[in-house]
């Protein structure tokens, strides 16, 4: 077996990076595939809590690179989603016991026994991010319809272009009432500004923050919009490629079709 | 309820187009920005090719990247000292 490593980065945080990684990674499990999620931010671990396996640590990623423990041993298997393991960052040590060649070597050993494994990568573009880029194959860039956000991501698909990756770009949050009443950039606006491929598109969605309050995974919320859209990702990257992309629309209201044949709004 | 129908009759302010025109300038001059040292070289450029026709001074001119509503442009700003007689 020969896994492939997929990272999500994002340049600025708070964008739900977070989110898309362990929901994709979910939604691969799902498709019957064996999968990893590992939270490359050291010091700063997220990734248990929104998966709701915090209580079940017991070695973190630092002590497979420190050869304190097996690979095996730091998986946290999930028990809802079979086929399911995550990694955890450490949470006390220094951000700088992490380094690309430690990186490398346990690369290796979770290609050879996963078929899929996601890297979530820590905001910014210093230590960490470097640690989740360097034994990458493939990279998705996670960006909401915002100044700040878009022009983080531009900054990241550069370095990624740098280093022979070709980013695909998943468009988050995205509200189409406000896309419709010229108050948000629309995916088309940010597909154009950082010319990139896109992979999908995740509408806002109020259920990704209870999902998470409760730890239980987004993508089995057949009622969730955020989570229906992960899960297309999922498919995509699970060979399914031309899997069509679904815009989300704004269900338009009797005044507003009214008003749109008046010409009072575009 | 009248006023606001007003309103969408007068102002066309749409925040959406801003932000993408805001973009697209901080992009292209991000990416300016970061090679500073293709200027420089741009610079240089020019200046050697003024100079074959024109005396200047060099040390008070300018290259900048200028930024309007619609258009990003380059601005070499130069003070003319004398024109070059032609050699026969």
């Amino acid at each position: 077996m020969e896994g492939k490593i997929i990272v999500v980065t994002s340049g600025k945080g708070g964008v739900g990076k977070t989110t898309a990684t362990s929901s994709i990674g979910a939604a691969l499990a799902l498709e019957g595939n064996r999968v990893a999620i590992v939270d490359m931010d050291i010091g700063l671990r997220n990734l248990d809590v929104v998966m709701g396996l915090e209580n079940r640590i017991v070695f973190n990623i630092v002590d497979v690179v420190e050869g304190r423990c097996k690979v095996e041993q730091a998986a946290i298997r999930d028990r809802r989603i079979e086929n399911l393991f995550l990694i955890p960052a450490s949470q006390s040590d220094n951000k700088d016991v992490l380094t690309t060649a430690g990186v490398e070597r346990i690369a290796k050993q979770l290609r050879s026994k996963f078929d899929f494994i996601i890297m979530d990568s820590p905001a910014g573009i210093e230590r960490g991010f470097e640690n989740s880029v360097v034994s990458a194959d493939e990279a998705l860039v996670v960006c909401t319809p915002d100044v700040s956000a878009v022009r983080d991501a531009d900054r990241v698909i550069g370095l990624l272009y740098a280093r022979s990756l070709n980013p695909k770009l998943i468009v988050n949050r995205i509200e189409p009432a406000r896309v419709v009443r010229g108050e948000m950039l629309s995916h088309q606006d940010v597909l154009e500004v950082l010319s990139i491929d896109l992979v999908g598109l995740v509408p806002m969605d109020e259920k990704v923050l209870i999902s998470s309050n409760t730890g239980t995974p987004l993508v089995l919320q057949n009622d969730s919009k955020a989570g229906v859209a992960f899960r297309q990702i999922a498919r995509r990257l699970n060979g399914e490629e031309d899997l069509p992309i679904e815009m989300p629309v704004y269900k338009t209201s009797m005044w507003h079709k009214l008003s749109k044949t008046f010409g009072l709004k575009q | 309820m009248l006023s606001g129908l007003f309103k969408r009759f007068t102002t066309k302010k749409n925040s959406r187009d801003d932000a993408k025109k805001r973009l697209q300038f901080s992009l292209i001059y991000d990416k300016l920005e970061v090679n500073d040292t293709t200027l420089t070289d741009l610079q240089q450029d020019i200046v050697d090719v003024i100079s074959k026709y024109f005396e200047i001074d060099k040390d008070s001119l300018e290259l900048k990247v200028k930024r309007d509503d619609n258009v990003s442009a380059l601005v070499f700003n130069t003070p003319i000292l004398h024109v070059k007689r032609k050699k026969v």
